[in-house]
C-alpha cells in the first residue's frame, strides 16, 4: 500500500490557522463587540455585506449575519466534538472487544454491525427524532433536551466505522509481542483490554475522532435543514444555511445568506479533514 | 456462492422484518393515539376510525395485522393524506426517486471515474491537485448548500435550468448534479488511489515494456482493477444517495419518496413513515446485495471466498 497523498505543508498550516482562529472567535463570541445575534431590527433588513457596518450583511429580519455565524460556530463545533466523542465511546470498546476476543463473539459482534449497515440509519434516526418530539415534557423533566437526543442519534449514526477500525487495530495488537507476553504471564482478559489494548488504540482514536467531526457537523446541517436538528433561538451553521436557502428567490438577490454559512462550513470541514489526514499519516493508523 | 447468496437473501428479509417490527413498536409505544384531540370523539366514530387504521385489539393482534399487510405490501391508509393508501402514495413517489437516484449515480460514475484516472496518470501535477481540491470542497459542503448555489447560478443568474418542481428531464439535471457530485468526489478519490497502485504494479510495467500504451493500456490493464474499489463502494454510495435525496427532493420540491418520508415524519403520519422506512430498508438492502454480487463477478478474489 502506498500512503495516501499527504496534504502539502502550506495547506496544513492554513487549515490549522483557520481552525485556531475560528475556535478563538467562537469561544470569545460573547465578549466581542458584535450585535446580539437574535436582535431583530426591521430597519436593517437584507443589508448587503459591508453596508452600514454589517460586515457580512444582515438577514430577512435584520439580524447581523456575522454575529449569527460566530454564535452558530459555537453550536456547530460543540455538536461536532460531542457527536464524535460519543461515536468513539461506543465504537472503540465494541471493536476492541470483538477484535480481542476473536472467534464466535467476534463474528457475532461484527455481523451485528454489518447488518446495521444495511439499515438506512438516517431514516431510523429521523424516525426516532420525530417520536422524541412527542415525549418532550418528560425528557425535559429528565434534563434531556432536544440537543441531548440529537447527540444520541448522531452517536448512533457514526459508531460503525469507529468499531471497524478499532477491531482491526485490536486484531493487530492481539498478535503483538507485549499482549502475548501479558497473556503468558496470566493476565486476565479485562486487564489486557484495559492496560494493553485500549491505550494503544489512542492514536487510532485521535485520527478517527478528528475525521468524524466534519461528518457530524454535516449531519447536523442535514438534520437542521429538515427541521429536526438545532432549534431557534439557538443558531448553528446548518440552520443558517437552511435559512439562506429558504430565502433564495429570483427577485431579491441575497446570496450572502447562503454563501456565508456555506463558505464557513466548507473552510472548517476542509481544514478538519486535512488535519485528520495529516494526523493519520503521522501516526500511521488505519483509515475509517 | 449459491449458499452465500441464499444467506444474504435471508439476512435481507430478516432485516426488513426487524426494521418493520422496531418501527411498529416505536410507533405504538408513543403516548396517545392519532385521534386524540381537544374535542372528545363519539365512541362509535372512534371505534370505526380505529378499525380503519387497524388500531383495535391488543398490540400483538395489531402487529399481526401490520405484518400481514407488509407481506401484501399494504401499509394501510395514510393518516394525513386522507383517503389515500400509503401504498399508492409510495408507488407514485418511487419512480421519480429512482430516476433521480439513477441519474445521480450516473453523474457520480461518469464524472468520478475519468477524473480519478486522469489524476492518477498525472500524479502530483496540476490535474491531481485540482481534483483533490475540488473533491474535498464538494465533500465539505452539505448537499442543500451545493443545491442552493446551483440554483443561484444556473437558475437565477444564467436562467438555464428550472429552479424547482418535477416535470421532464430538464428538471432533474440540477437535482441529480447536486445529489451526485459528493458521490462523484468519493468515486474519484477511490479510483485515483486504486489506479495509482495499478499503474505502479509490475503487470502494468510489463505491459508498458511490451509497448502497450494509451487507451488500450487503460482499458485492458488499469480500468478492470481500478474500478473494483468503486464497485465495492456502490453499496455505501447507494446509502449516501438515499440520505441525500431526503434533502434534495425538499430543496427542488420533487414529490419523491424522500419528500413523502420527511413530510410524513413532520406530520406524524405514522403509516406513511412506516411504509417509507420499510421501502427504504428493502431498497438499500437490495442495492447493496446487487453491488456485492457485481463485485463477486468482477473480482476473482471475492468469488473464491464464497
Amino acid at each position: 500500500m502506498k500512503p495516501a497523498v499527504r496534504a502539502s505543508r502550506p495547506a496544513l498550516a492554513l487549515a490549522l490557522a483557520w481552525l485556531l482562529l475560528l475556535l478563538g472567535l467562537a469561544l470569545l463570541a460573547p465578549l466581542l463587540p458584535l450585535r446580539d445575534p437574535g436582535e431583530v431590527d426591521l430597519d436593517r433588513m437584507l443589508l448587503a455585506p459591508g453596508v452600514d457596518g454589517a460586515l457580512l450583511g444582515t438577514d430577512l429580519k435584520g439580524r447581523d449575519l456575522l454575529a449569527r455565524l460566530l454564535f452558530g460556530a459555537r453550536i456547530s463545533l460543540l455538536t461536532g466534538a460531542l457527536g464524535s466523542l460519543l461515536a468513539l465511546l461506543v465504537g472503540l470498546p465494541w471493536g476492541a472487544l470483538a477484535g480481542l476476543s476473536g472467534g464466535r463473539l467476534d463474528r457475532w459482534m461484527m455481523r451485528a454491525a454489518d447488518s446495521l449497515e444495511s439499515v438506512p440509519l438516517v431514516v431510523v434516526v429521523l424516525f426516532l427524532l420525530t417520536l422524541a418530539g412527542e415525549y418532550r415534557p418528560e425528557l425535559e423533566a429528565l434534563g434531556v433536551g432536544r440537543l441531548g437526543i440529537f447527540f444520541l442519534a448522531l452517536g448512533l449514526l457514526f459508531w460503525l466505522p469507529t468499531a471497524r477500525v478499532a477491531r482491526a487495530e485490536a486484531l493487530r495488537l492481539r498478535g503483538s509481542g507485549f499482549v502475548q507476553a501479558a497473556r503468558a504471564l496470566g493476565a486476565p482478559p479485562s486487564r489486557i483490554l484495559c492496560r494493553h489494548v485500549l491505550p494503544n488504540l489512542l492514536p487510532a482514536a485521535v485520527v478517527l475522532g478528528t475525521l468524524t467531526v466534519p461528518r457530524v457537523i454535516l449531519m447536523e446541517a442535514f438534520l437542521s435543514f429538515l427541521g429536526l436538528g438545532v432549534e431557534p433561538p439557538a443558531v448553528s451553521w446548518g440552520t443558517l444555511a437552511a435559512e439562506g436557502l429558504a430565502a433564495l428567490n429570483p427577485l431579491v438577490d441575497c446570496w450572502w445568506l447562503l454563501a456565508a454559512p456555506g463558505a464557513a462550513l466548507a473552510a472548517t470541514l476542509w481544514s478538519l479533514s486535512i488535519c485528520g489526514e495529516a494526523l493519520q499519516a503521522r501516526l500511521g493508523t488505519g483509515a475509517p | 456462492m449459491r449458499r452465500r447468496l441464499l444467506t444474504r437473501l435471508l439476512a435481507w428479509g430478516a432485516t426488513v422484518l426487524l426494521v418493520h417490527a422496531a418501527a411498529f413498536l416505536l410507533m405504538r409505544a408513543t403516548r396517545g393515539g392519532p385521534f386524540d384531540e381537544e374535542r372528545a370523539l363519539d365512541p362509535a366514530v372512534r371505534a370505526s376510525l380505529e378499525e380503519a387504521w387497524g388500531l383495535q385489539g391488543s398490540w400483538l393482534e395489531q402487529y399481526g395485522r401490520s405484518l400481514a399487510g407488509l407481506l401484501r405490501l399494504d401499509f394501510g391508509p395514510s393518516l394525513r393524506y386522507r383517503g389515500l393508501a400509503v401504498r399508492d402514495l409510495l408507488a407514485q413517489a418511487l419512480p421519480l426517486s429512482l430516476a433521480l437516484g439513477g441519474l445521480a449515480l450516473l453523474v457520480a460514475l461518469l464524472l468520478g471515474l475519468p477524473a480519478g484516472l486522469a489524476a492518477a496518470a498525472r500524479r502530483g501535477r496540476l490535474p491531481d491537485r485540482l481534483l483533490r481540491l475540488l473533491s474535498s470542497l464538494t465533500l465539505a459542503l452539505p448537499g442543500f448548500v451545493l443545491a442552493g448555489l446551483g440554483i443561484l447560478l444556473f437558475s437565477f443568474h444564467l436562467g438555464w435550468l428550472p429552479p424547482a418542481t418535477a416535470g421532464g428531464l430538464r428538471h432533474l439535471i440540477l437535482p441529480a448534479l447536486s445529489l451526485g457530485l459528493p458521490v462523484a468526489a468519493q468515486v474519484a478519490r477511490l479510483s485515483r488511489q486504486a489506479a495509482a497502485e495499478v499503474l505502479d504494479s509490475e503487470s502494468v510495467q510489463a505491459a508498458r515494456a511490451r509497448g502497450v500504451s494509451g487507451f488500450l493500456l487503460l482499458r485492458r490493464h488499469v480500468l478492470p482493477r481500478a474500478s473494483l474499489p468503486v464497485v465495492a463502494f456502490l453499496g455505501p454510495a447507494a446509502a449516501g444517495l438515499l440520505t441525500g435525496s431526503l434533502v434534495i427532493e425538499q430543496v427542488f420540491a420533487l414529490p419523491g419518496l424522500g419528500a413523502f418520508f420527511v413530510q410524513g415524519a413532520l406530520n406524524r403520519d405514522y403509516p406513511l413513515v412506516l411504509g417509507a422506512t420499510v421501502v427504504y430498508t428493502a431498497l438499500l438492502g437490495a442495492l447493496s446485495l446487487a453491488a456485492d454480487l457485481l463485485l463477486a463477478r468482477l473480482d476473482p478474489r471475492v468469488r473464491s471466498l464464497g
